[in-house]
């Protein structure tokens, strides 16, 4: 093992961040695009987030692959054991999705019991699905019964309580994975300025054979759970809510309701500014870009929770209704990875989402879920937020 | 391979107004006397600690030969003991890779585990094989005396044909020799040099640069217990960084019994570190500083989290192994309470004795 001792002798550094008020914003220099470089070269890298994503997207296509699928072969999707991937590359990665499941350091360095629960559940999933479902392939679903169910010219896959795993499993990695590493593993001050962080970005000390400091690859890495299947990735509005099914997809659904058009500028914005105001060592302009992205990708899985509750309790099928509510399911449950800015905290805690899905599981599930309990939940989400739930209903 | 970035502020100006950031920690002047804690560690805790370790290795050596000169059941037994005994007091000198220790890879020589099995079978096999190499650190130390001690067959008596009646006695017991002369070399040669001139070189370095004493030791305890305590004893085996748990990865896998009480004995002399044994140490230097998170004295949080922990790991049975294979939760609950203090030593102590922390995670992607 050999060791490198890099000595970096700062003979006299002045750090004077008092008041945040008066903040005397020295002016900085923002791209129009998510474009940075040094020395004519990009600095901007995420391809480990790209690859999650997918890797994410063949695992839940895999999940109604009713003659291929196995349950071994599901589950090495998750941890990308034995080459499960029909694309070569992502077999080829040192990534996977488990790993970075319920896995932020805010959230869950401390509290790894409760993140091997979490995990645990999208295992859980993926089981049923191949345990309960496939079987049940061909037969028709009633309160307790797994099998298939019509919604409009679709064939809806469900448990004996109604729930589509599949959609369970996709809308939840939304808060595990995408919401939780970005929010709060990425753009945490703990992650940012973690060891040398702070004074390498300020010395322009890129990381070891790489081209950006690791405090603007920290950054980016968060940039990548959103916009990491973009097509244009330094311009990624451009088709904002068509490049994934997970978190992109539903911002861009948000952004489409003219109640919350203009949160996908919000995002794309902060995240820009912050990248500019790390590359300008403006770390408090960071952390304020940090805050409203938390605040409107929270909001993004709020306003979908509510939408798919509220589409479910007015749908006249009840294959149409099962399949929103278990969108509706895996929003509920992403909320526990949200982040109300300027706090530690999520806008609804483990427990608080454990007890709203019990509440829509409880007796027949979907078949017997009242309209009065859909309410609830629905007020009680958008109060916290401070939405209407008929701006997020429609 | 590993890269330590030592950053060195000759002179650093911290005007830090706003105490909102990193939970609110405050930061008065410094006139602590650092060399009296540094001569009250040297003289009262490490050199002991090291006299005690190396008089136990040395026994230990010597209870190795007695066995393989005579291998039967009552002299497995004393072996057994010995070796117990001095795998127990390395958690005490564990954290302290400074000077000779961290010359010699102290740690990773005398205690990577899991052992390599195959490895070590290779070795007896050919017969000779030099144990300097950074490739042979997982067939040699505890872990691997371990392993030819209590892992080698599945009773005493299997256990003592490998080096009676097994076609290769003699190279076991060879090898085993080997390992046993070899764990007391290092550790009798790091003592000497505390016992000789490193303990003056050590407290002279009393300044406050990344590669003064205080700092290092810092920086070194602070390793020890974030990697070797709170990730090798307990987070690596119940799988926190691994997708699945690794129960295979325990320490004292082959001996079975000992797993919990050697965790607990790091978890002690960790905490008696922080607190110097009735002398100066990083406690009283914040208490001196009169450091505070969120109104409430930094030492004492660090205190009553260490008890926690304490506390916690006494509910494990003595096979950690078997409690990842049955009881994993509590394994990871474990590992979130010691986990709570690398949050208060790295972030807020490390902040408040202005030390740059000299190692990275790397967990990056």
């Amino acid at each position: 093992m050999k060791l490198h001792y890099i000595f970096l002798l700062v003979s006299a550094l002045f750090l004077a961040s008092c008041n945040d008020d008066d903040n005397i914003s020295v002016g900085f220099e923002e791209p129009a695009t998510y474009s940075f470089n040094r020395n004519g070269e990009s600095t901007v890298s995420f391809g480990g987030q790209s690859d999650r994503i997918a890797m994410a997207e063949e695992l839940i296509s895999e999940f109604k692959n009713f003659d291929g699928a196995t349950e071994q072969k599901l589950l090495n999707m998750f941890t990308n054991t034995d080459n499960p991937f029909s694309n070569a590359d992502l077999n080829a990665s040192s990534k996977n999705i488990k790993s970075k499941t319920a896995a932020s350091k805010d959230y869950f360095a401390s509290n790894t019991a409760e993140a091997a629960t979490i995990k645990q559940d999208f295992e859980n999933w993926i089981s049923a699905q191949v345990n309960e479902v496939f079987p049940a392939q061909n037969t028709e679903a009633s309160q307790g019964v797994a099998g298939q169910i019509a919604d409009g010219t679709s064939t809806r896959y469900v448990s004996a309580k109604g729930l589509e795993y599949n959609q369970a499993f996709a809308k939840s990695l939304i808060g595990a994975l995408m919401t939780d590493q970005a929010l709060n593993n990425y753009l945490s001050p703990i992650v940012l300025d973690e060891s040398t962080n702070v004074a390498d970005n300020d010395a322009g000390t890129v990381a070891e054979g790489k081209n950006y400091t690791t405090m603007e690859h920290k950054w980016d890495e968060a940039y990548g759970y959103i916009y990491g299947a973009s097509q244009d990735k330094a311009n990624p509005n451009a088709t904002i809510g068509s490049d994934d099914s997970f978190l992109n997809k539903y911002i861009g659904k948000v952004n489409g309701d003219e109640d919350f058009a203009g949160i996908a500028d919000n995002i794309f914005n902060a995240f820009k500014k912050g990248r500019a105001a790390i590359v300008a060592k403006q770390y408090d302009v960071r952390d304020q870009q940090a805050a409203i992205i938390r605040e409107n990708v929270s909001k993004a899985i709020g306003v979908r929770a509510v939408h798919y509750l509220q589409a479910g309790k007015t749908a006249s099928e009840m294959g149409g209704k099962f399949h929103d509510l278990s969108e509706g399911f895996g929003f509920v449950y992403s909320l526990q990875f949200t982040r109300v800015p300027n706090t530690n905290q999520p806008y609804f805690t483990n427990v608080e989402v454990d007890q709203m899905l019990s509440e829509l599981m409880a007796n027949g599930g979907f078949w017997t879920v009242s309209d009065e309990t859909i309410d609830s939940i629905s007020e009680e989400i958008a109060n916290k937020f401070g939405f209407s739930v008929s701006e997020a209903a429609n | 391979m590993k890269s330590f970035y030592f950053i060195l502020f000759a002179s650093v100006i911290l005007f830090a107004c706003s105490s909102d950031e990193g939970g609110g920690t405050t930061i008065p002047t410094d006139t602590f006397d650092r060399t009296a804690m540094l001569t009250h560690w040297a003289n009262d805790i490490i050199k002991p600690n090291y006299v005690s370790m190396s008089t136990k290795s040395q026994h230990l050596q010597g209870k190795i030969n007695v066995f393989t000169q005579d291998p039967k059941p009552i002299n497995l037994v004393a072996v057994r003991s010995s070796f117990k005994d001095a795998y127990k007091q390395f958690q005490h000198v564990s954290m302290f890779e400074i000077g000779k220790a961290e010359e010699l890879r102290l740690r990773n020589n005398v205690n990577t585990y899991p052992t390599d099995v195959a490895g070590i079978k290779a070795n007896i096999e050919n017969g000779s094989v030099n144990l300097n190499l950074s490739s042979e650190i997982d067939t040699q130390g505890f872990p691997a005396i371990e392993y030819l001690l209590y892992g080698v067959g599945s009773t005493d008596d299997e256990i003592i044909a490998f080096y009676t009646t097994h076609a290769n006695a003699t190279k076991n017991k060879a090898y085993l020799n080997q390992l046993g002369t070899r764990l007391h070399s290092l550790i009798n040669e790091v003592n000497q040099d505390w016992q000789g001139n490193y303990a003056n070189t050590f407290i002279a370095n009393s300044g406050t640069s990344a590669s003064s004493s205080v700092n290092k030791i810092a920086n070194d305890y602070m390793f020890y217990y974030e990697k070797a305590l709170r990730a090798g004893k307990v987070g690596i085996p119940a799988g926190v960084f691994s997708n699945e748990p690794l129960p295979n990865h325990v320490e004292c896998l082959y001996e079975g019994a000992s797993g919990r009480d050697m965790l607990l004995e790091a978890l002690t002399a960790s905490k008696d570190f922080f607190n110097g044994s009735g002398g100066l140490s990083f406690a009283g230097y914040l208490n001196h500083l009169d450091v505070k998170r969120n109104g409430k004295s930094l030492a004492t949080i660090i205190n009553n989290q260490f008890d926690v922990a304490t506390t916690q790991i006494k509910t494990l049975p003595n096979s950690l192994k078997t409690e990842v294979e049955n009881n994993n939760t509590n394994m990871l609950t474990t590992y979130d309470e010691l986990q709570k203090n690398v949050v208060y030593l790295k972030v807020d102590m490390m902040q408040a004795l202005n030390i740059s922390i000299d190692y990275v995670d790397a967990d990056g992607d």
